[in-house]
């Protein structure tokens, strides 16, 4: 009896409708998002795959001022699937849209977009009203830089520091657990990223933000290229490492490293030195080498203290010297190509105290001398101490190497505050279009 | 750009039904013949892995809602640890039969997500009612799949998993992006 009770319950329970709601999709856009209009338009239309109710101000159209430009209250077409709004005549520039519909029973959608009059317009992240990052943002990205580093770096030392030594299975199983926490770090937080980005741009509580359409951010922006090319690249890196760990075959991480740094150059070609005025291909070369270079070096620490010493003794003082001859061409690479980048998105050197931007770069500076001088003491004291056979045991080097790692990381942090910041516009340079205006 | 909804739909349908045939044939010939050739043992596990690094590129391509690429997400993640788990356990790599847990948790992510990522009611529109009962027969599954992963050689929970995964490949083949559930179809799903 009481089986069947449970039984009739179970079935009334899938039978039964959801309380969840239905939501509309977007359809089409007119004017499409990322348009360049030759001439300007005369209303903004949406057509949703449902009927939906809109308020007066469903649709709302701003200039790269602020400047509201339609020329009456949102309207519904079509049987309830089109949202119309008036607009005003628009001179040349870029604009704004925003839109929120509430689908017939009771599902609130809602987007934002932008198209130019003669001009291009800014992609959806700089819509005019989009909010900056937050402090969650810097620590998701932070998260990210440090997967980043665990992967691409931890592949580089596996691959070219421990080249021909004989590896543990100890020091095999840690190491994969390293790159693998790497991996699904890249993975997880570019998609948290990537959420919290759409936020911004949406300027949405999260509720209503899991209804938004993110087509604009992923198809129209260079940020939305680089997730969806870096999230199916380390989906395949994932596969990689997977492979190589269960039929023991190192070669099989030779692809993976390989796209790892292939991938690497997404953030490159998607940030400041892609991006802002006065970009050029020096510049993104420039942070692509820094990226790359900290990369090595973080993850070879991270390695070298947490995979090689405790795991290996055997091949501590070996693993050691060989990291120690790389990271000094490492961070000389670093640091080039840093003071390049420094160099030329700082016009003054008093933008170091002055402006943001050069604020948390001097902070960065002082973490590098840091992490460098710390660096140097193991390259010209420990390394020729474990050379003579000396310290190889010493718990106050292994002490030492998982201070640095610390450092290193600690810089990553910074970093992670520094790439949404907005560096000075060089004087050089004419002041940047009109949808950058309004972005700032 | 992107094929439509349904025509993706089928294509993991086919994945599906392949793996769901490996299983079905595992099931009714037993564990001991089946894998009388070492490869079969790692036909289902690798064809799984598989469908989920394919699901990746339908995450990022398909982002009319932040929901839906997040559900994508987790199918993707889902379908390759089931996989990496199996094909471990199959090579020797991973010795803890604690590993065969994650396909029930696997399964319940998965259902979960075709639960919370659709909005619509069962009878709103075919690819409502299919989602549903996409996630419940998900749901239930897990529990089949707990007690395969408790007593790996029965033959009930190992046709009864089989018969789950052939169920979704079908449900799979059904889907419509707009088409009538028995006759019905929502006015505002597109009926006219």
């Amino acid at each position: 009896m009481r089986a069947k009770a449970l039984a009739a319950a179970v079935l009334v329970a899938l039978a039964l409708p959801t309380s969840a709601l239905a939501h509309a999709v977007l359809l089409q856009w007119v004017p499409a998002y990322g348009a360049r209009l030759a001439t300007a338009p005369r209303e903004v239309s949406l057509q949703f795959d449902q009927t939906v109710d809109a308020f007066p101000n469903a649709i709302v159209v701003r200039s790269s001022s602020g400047k509201l430009v339609t020329a009456g209250p949102s309207r519904t077409a079509d049987s309830g699937r089109r949202v119309i709004v008036p607009l005003q005549r628009l001179p040349k520039g870029a604009y704004t849209v925003r839109w929120q519909v509430t689908s017939n029973e009771g599902h609130v959608v809602s987007g934002v977009y932008t198209f130019g009059v003669r001009v291009k317009p800014p992609p959806p992240t700089e819509a005019y009203g989009a909010g900056g990052p937050t402090k969650f943002e810097y620590v998701a990205r932070w998260g990210y830089f440090v997967g980043l580093a665990l992967l691409v770096g931890g592949l580089a030392f596996r691959l070219l520091v421990l080249r021909g030594r004989p590896v543990t299975p100890a020091l095999e199983r840690r190491f994969y657990w390293v790159v693998g926490v790497g991996v699904v770090g890249s993975i997880e937080l570019g998609i948290l990223g990537f959420i919290l980005r759409a936020a911004d741009a949406f300027q949405l509580p999260i509720g209503q933000l899991i209804y938004g359409d993110l087509s604009p951010l992923a198809r129209g922006t260079r940020f939305g290229t680089a997730f969806i090319t870096m999230t199916l690249g380390f989906a395949l890196v994932a596969a990689f490492l997977f492979l190589a760990w269960l039929l023991e075959r190192t070669i099989l991480l030779w692809p993976a490293f390989i796209l790892g740094l292939v991938l690497c150059s997404g953030l490159s070609l998607s940030g400041h030195s892609a991006v802002d005025v006065g970009s050029t291909w020096k510049s993104e070369l420039a942070d692509y080498v820094h990226l790359v270079a900290a990369c090595f070096w973080v993850g070879g620490l991270v390695m070298l203290a947490f995979v090689v010493w405790p795991t290996a003794p055997g091949l501590r003082r070996d693993a050691f010297h060989r990291f120690s001859q790389l990271a000094a061409v490492l961070v000389g690479a670093m640091v080039l190509a840093g003071a390049y980048l420094a160099y030329e998105r700082l016009p003054a050197v008093s933008d170091l105290w002055r402006d943001r931007y050069g604020q948390v770069l001097l902070i960065k500076g002082s973490l590098v001398v840091l992490a460098l001088s710390w660096g140097a003491l193991h390259h010209f004291v420990v390394a020729p101490a474990l050379e003579r056979g000396r310290g190889v045991g010493s718990r106050a080097v292994a002490r030492s190497l998982r201070g640095e790692s610390a450092v290193a990381i600690a810089i990553l942090l910074v970093v992670a505050v520094l790439v949404d910041a907005n560096p000075p516009t060089p004087r050089s340079v004419k002041q940047p279009t009109q949808a950058l205006v309004a972005h700032k | 750009m992107e094929p439509p909804a349904e025509v993706v739909h089928w294509m993991f349908g086919v994945g599906l039904l392949f793996l769901s045939l490996c299983l079905l044939a595992e099931a009714i010939v037993g564990p001991v013949v089946w894998r009388h050739r070492l490869w079969r043992a790692y036909l289902w596990p690798s064809l799984a892995f598989l469908l989920g690094v394919l699901m990746w590129p339908v995450m990022v391509f398909y982002t009319s809602s932040a929901i839906h690429m997040l559900a994508h997400s987790a199918w993707a993640q889902a379908l390759m640890l089931v996989g990496a788990a199996q094909l471990g356990l199959v090579r020797g790599k991973l010795h803890s039969q604690l590993w065969e847990l994650t396909l029930p948790v696997a399964l319940v992510v998965s259902g979960l997500a075709f639960l919370l990522h659709e909005q619509n009611p069962w009878f709103f529109s075919r690819s409502a009612f299919l989602h549903h009962a996409l996630g419940w027969t998900l749901v239930a599954g897990a529990v089949v799949a707990l007690g395969r992963a408790v007593n790996p050689r029965s033959p009930a929970f190992n046709a009864g998993f089989a018969v789950m995964v052939v169920t979704v490949a079908a449900l799979l083949f059904c889907d419509r992006n707009v088409a009538p559930i028995f006759g019905h179809l929502s006015p505002l799903a597109g009926a006219r």
